[in-house]
């Protein structure tokens, strides 16, 4: 019925023939593909997410110094007097003992991603709403987004998400990993105000 | 596109055109699927190796470091997911099951006896070490040289070789009563 000297060439032969899979294998791959971030949108992550030696010389830390400075008064201009509109919640979170927000405050989020084409800033307080209209940062110039939204007190993680797509830790607050989804987030603590 | 070479559709793919990617699915799941199906014995757990693969790959594709290669990078990618299902299958209280769809599938258009001889070799297969199963679908199956098989695996020349005459002398074993019934 087959090969009667040796085997191999027999069962090789046997074996080289085609294996049926689903024909639903390939929309199920590109399913799971298409879950995944997008490549163009990759690059700005990896550009913000990439370690990167930096050598300081005067020169980079008079620009560096001048941009502070315009943030600050970016943040000033668009905040009015009150100080802690400016304050990131980085600010919050590692300064308790300072003067804190009030109750249900509104917190300025800054990011700074120059090739943004937008940003939102999601969160526990806004059910991780992408599309949440109080939440939509707004591009300030230079590349730095900020949006002030209200924030209830307690401790709260929240992300900026860029152009719908890539999830972004603040770079200055405290990191959390979210267990359900894997994505990097960022802690925020927001505390009665005090009198 | 579906002309293209590898390269040029992994560059389309590290540019955004996410959908290129089902360029490659298409070209490369036929021939990967069976070494998936030969080395876990099922339908199943092949898919799942070959879904599992081709995510991995995409992933990592800014990785690829020959683009022009990606068939054999995936390759690389497969051998060893299927390493570690068939690992985890193994630690499971495991009965073959011979895939029967597979095998009328396979049947169609040949003799009688045809199924039993398939079924018997794939039982036989499945019965291999693993290492030894691996290296025989590469050399006999996937008509690898062993210095290509060396790289895929990271395994020595001489320990493939050993793997491979093992695998046959142990499939002329099992498969010598039903080749002289």
């Amino acid at each position: 019925m087959h090969d009667q000297r040796d085997p191999i060439e027999s069962i090789a032969r046997e074996l080289r023939r085609p294996v049926q899979v689903s024909v639903s294998l390939d929309d199920r791959i590109m399913g799971e593909v298409r879950q995944l971030p997008h490549y163009g949108r990759l690059k700005l992550w990896l550009r913000l997410t990439t370690p990167r030696t930096i050598t300081i010389t005067p020169l980079r830390v008079g620009l560096a110094a001048a941009a502070l400075a315009m943030f600050a008064i970016l943040g000033a201009a668009h905040v009015g007097n009150d100080i802690w509109r400016v304050a990131t919640p980085i600010a919050t979170a590692m300064f308790p003992s300072i003067k804190k927000p009030a109750p249900n405050q509104r917190v300025q989020f800054v990011l700074v991603a120059p090739d943004a084409k937008k940003v939102s800033v999601v969160g526990d307080f806004n059910g991780w709403d992408v599309a949440h209209a109080g939440y939509q940062a707004q591009h300030r110039g230079g590349g730095v987004w900020s949006v002030t939204a209200p924030v209830p007190v307690g401790h709260h993680r929240y992300s900026f998400v860029v152009d719908d797509s890539v999830w972004v830790a603040d770079p200055t607050a405290p990191r959390v990993i979210d267990n359900d989804y894997g994505m990097p987030n960022s802690a925020i603590v927001v505390s009665e105000q005090q009198k | 596109m579906e002309g293209s070479s590898d390269a040029v559709i992994v560059a389309r793919v590290l540019r955004g055109d996410v959908e290129g990617f089902r360029i490659l699915v298409e070209r490369y799941h036929d021939r990967y699927a069976r070494y998936a199906f030969h080395m876990l014995g099922n339908r199943e757990d092949a898919e799942e190796a070959l879904q599992d693969a081709f995510t991995r790959a995409y992933r990592s594709l800014g990785r690829c470091e020959d683009p022009e290669r990606f068939g054999a990078w995936l390759f690389r990618i497969l051998v060893n997911r299927c390493r570690t299902l068939g690992a985890r299958r193994g630690r499971r209280a495991q009965t073959f099951v011979v895939d029967e769809t597979a095998i009328l599938e396979a049947a169609e258009e040949h003799p009688a006896d045809r199924n039993a001889w398939r079924e018997e070799i794939d039982r036989a297969l499945q019965q291999l070490r693993t290492e030894q199963r691996e290296a025989f679908l590469l050399k006999y199956v996937d008509d690898m040289g062993y210095d290509e098989m060396s790289q895929l695996t990271g395994v020595g020349v001489s320990a493939l070789k050993m793997r491979v005459m093992r695998a046959c002398e142990r499939l002329r074993e099992l498969l010598s009563e039903v080749q002289s019934a």
